[in-house]
């Protein structure tokens, strides 16, 4: 507690707080422009903020990550377009209330409803932090191998309907995460004799390449000609028996949200699906007559859930250094590129900076409601940007971000031939973020399996000795089970 | 993605194939690929081949259920996006126009400066897809163009090159 004190000191200051603001108005920004989302914009910002202090990029990111979860509903509710597949769910009763005339309170009980899960799921990360900590000091190479391995599976089968293509992006991940210099000995890997490959393809090209020019790619190749129909809204506001319909919801979706974010491959499309279909069985009276055609309890509660499983995803994160969603991923590459390794070391070595993020998402998500109540009819206005330049501006900039890492033109055409490979990814229902959370989560899990197996002096049977390895290697092949499972359930269904 | 002759029966060769047969070609290069890795530098544990080789190995297996799955008339779902028609045919033209302008971007960067080269970009790119008023976009162009050199160089400090304009500005 004392330590969550210390880190809202190291917050409030005037510097910070500033930091964080920036963020929390960047992610909304981005959240809200179709195009690019949280994982972009981090990776991009991550060659500027060099220049800062880890505290404060740390502070900005935090703002970064919620602001984009907020910024997504806004869109989903005013465009009734599927954008990031977890305020997919929004988009159902919310687009219909804001056709109703009802927008504004949509986006309130979507604004304030992220905030009371947010805030309450932050709390929950405050308490389960330090139990986790406690409990994964104990970890060896071995548990750790284990724990990426889970997290290659579940990312893999979770988050696509086809297994084989969530694990054929994975591998893709992995084969870019081998290029380059090998830690340990020094050999050059998969190079193919380019110089400018030995350090390997930074992070930063492979979330900008998939993410913005990917998409700027597939945009190119299918664009919806027809201008986008936005809901136009006034300033957002919900009243008395609006309020009355919405806490209950808020609360259930928190509570779906959180562990499922915590969990590997959990990620918020299950919560927020859950969630609304909680809500609409347990709707009575007006709520019943109002479900399908835009009940308010089904923006209430799936909102809720999205933020609280972004707030979960920062456990494993930052207690384990297990990414779980492709903005973890980026935000574990920021750590390691500012020499930190999130794990339970991270809390011995650097408490200040550890709470002084979780204090400063605390007050991001006060600045965030603050900030979109009032400003929900601007954030509609930015909708309707012409999309020939919006996804010009888009290319723009992560061109920019690239070329800023290294100023080498050969970025560039990596960041092309990732482009490209964006593109065909997307066209063919590839998931992204396994691919990112493998090029990242890859390296490491390299280093843990060889550090396990020399402890072991080559015996194999290392890797199984603890029990927190074999409970993990059993999950992950259950894991890559579950759409058997699936396809059993839907049989007899 | 429907074709002229699509009946029933479904082609053999589909586009997905392709992607399938790279997955599986990348194994193959992986583990050929690391082939000269020597790991004599190596005295502790393994040595830097057995990663690649345990990452290729699997490519493969996931490349061959991969291409077995497109065979068998498996297909993925692309992905929904807000901008994006998924009915549509794919254009290709635009696709090698967005992907020429970048390269050209690409190319000039250096000789032109980041101002020159960015106008540019950004100017062809909203052209390409579909800017009607191309007077109002390259007018953004050129805006955008200037106020992120002096944002960034000026005022963050990231090395952009000034090119033709250098001394200029």
């Amino acid at each position: 507690m004392q330590l969550l004190l210390d880190g809202f000191t190291a917050a409030l200051t005037p510097v910070n707080l500033m930091y964080a603001l920036i963020g929390v108005t960047l992610g909304t920004l981005v959240g809200v422009l179709p195009g690019i989302g949280p994982a972009m914009t981090v990776a991009l910002l991550l060659p500027i903020t060099f220049t800062v202090p880890p505290a404060s990029a740390f502070i900005m990111f935090a703002g970064i990550y919620y602001g984009g979860m907020y910024g997504g509903s806004t869109t989903s509710i005013l465009l009734n377009t599927p954008g990031e597949s977890s305020s997919m769910i929004t988009a159902l009763e919310g687009n219909k209330m804001a056709r109703r005339g009802r927008a504004a309170q949509a986006l309130a009980t979507a604004a304030i409803g992220s905030f009371v899960a947010g805030t309450i799921a932050t709390a929950l990360l405050v308490v389960a932090a330090p139990a986790v900590v406690s409990f994964a000091i104990s970890f060896g190479p071995a548990d750790y191998f284990a724990l990426a391995i889970l997290a290659f599976t579940a990312v893999s089968s979770v988050l696509s309907r086809s297994v084989v293509r969530g694990l054929a992006s994975l591998g893709l991940g992995l084969v870019i995460g081998l290029i380059g210099i090998d830690q340990q000995t020094g050999q050059a890997r998969l190079t193919l004799g380019i110089r400018q490959l030995l350090d390997g393809v930074d992070v930063v090209i492979v979330a900008v390449g998939l993410f913005a020019l990917g998409e700027a790619l597939y945009v190119a190749s299918r664009l919806r000609h027809a201008a986008p129909e936005v809901v136009p809204v006034g300033r957002a506001w919900m009243g008395r028996a609006d309020w009355g319909r919405s806490w209950r919801p808020w609360l259930r979706g928190t509570a779906l949200g959180f562990p499922f974010g915590a969990l590997p491959g959990g990620g918020a499309e299950i919560p927020t699906f859950l969630s609304y279909a909680a809500e609409k069985r347990l709707a009575r009276g007006v709520a019943r007559e109002e479900y399908g055609k835009g009940a308010i309890e089904g923006v209430a509660g799936p909102e809720a859930a999205n933020n609280a499983s972004a707030a979960g995803t920062l456990v494993p994160l930052l207690t384990l250094g297990l990414p779980t969603s492709a903005t973890a991923a980026i935000m574990l590459a920021a750590f390691q590129q500012y020499g930190l390794q999130p794990g339970p070391q991270l809390f011995d070595h650097n408490p200040a900076l550890v709470w002084g993020m979780i204090a400063s998402l605390f007050i991001g998500n006060a600045m965030l409601l603050v900030l979109n109540l009032p400003l929900a009819p601007v954030w509609a206005r930015l909708l309707l940007i012409p999309r020939p330049y919006l996804y010009a501006g888009i290319v723009l900039f992560a061109a920019l971000g690239v070329y800023a890492l290294k100023a080498s033109v050969v970025d560039l055409v990596v960041l092309f031939v990732l482009g490209l490979l964006g593109f065909a990814m997307r066209r063919f229902g590839l998931p992204i973020a396994p691919a990112v959370i493998g090029m990242i989560l890859g390296p490491m899990a390299e280093i843990q399996l060889r550090r396990a197996l020399a402890i072991g002096a080559g015996d194999v049977t290392v890797l199984v000795e603890s029990w927190v390895s074999v409970v993990l290697l059993v999950l992950s092949a259950l894991a890559l089970l579950t759409p058997l499972f699936r396809k059993l359930v839907a049989r007899r269904g | 993605m429907s074709s002229a002759e699509s009946g029933k029966r479904p082609r053999l060769w589909r586009p997905e194939l392709g992607l399938a047969l790279v997955v599986l070609g990348l194994g193959v290069f992986v583990v050929v690929g690391t082939l000269d890795v020597s790991a004599a530098a190596s005295q502790l544990g393994l040595g830097p081949r057995f990663f690649p080789m345990l990452v290729g190995g699997a490519m493969v297996v996931i490349g061959l259920f991969y291409v077995a799955d497109v065979l068998r008339g498996g297909r993925g779902d692309p992905e929904e996006s807000e901008d994006v028609d998924p009915d549509a045919p794919a254009d290709w033209r635009s696709v090698g126009l967005v992907s020429g302008v970048f390269l050209g971007f690409a190319a000039v960067l250096e000789l032109l400066g980041w101002i020159i080269s960015a106008s540019l970009l950004f100017f062809g790119l909203s052209v390409v897809l579909g800017a009607t008023h191309r007077l109002r976009a390259a007018g953004i162009a050129v805006v955008l163009g200037v106020a992120t050199y002096l944002l960034f160089v000026k005022g963050l400090g990231v090395t952009l090159p000034a090119g033709v304009l250098r001394g200029v500005i």
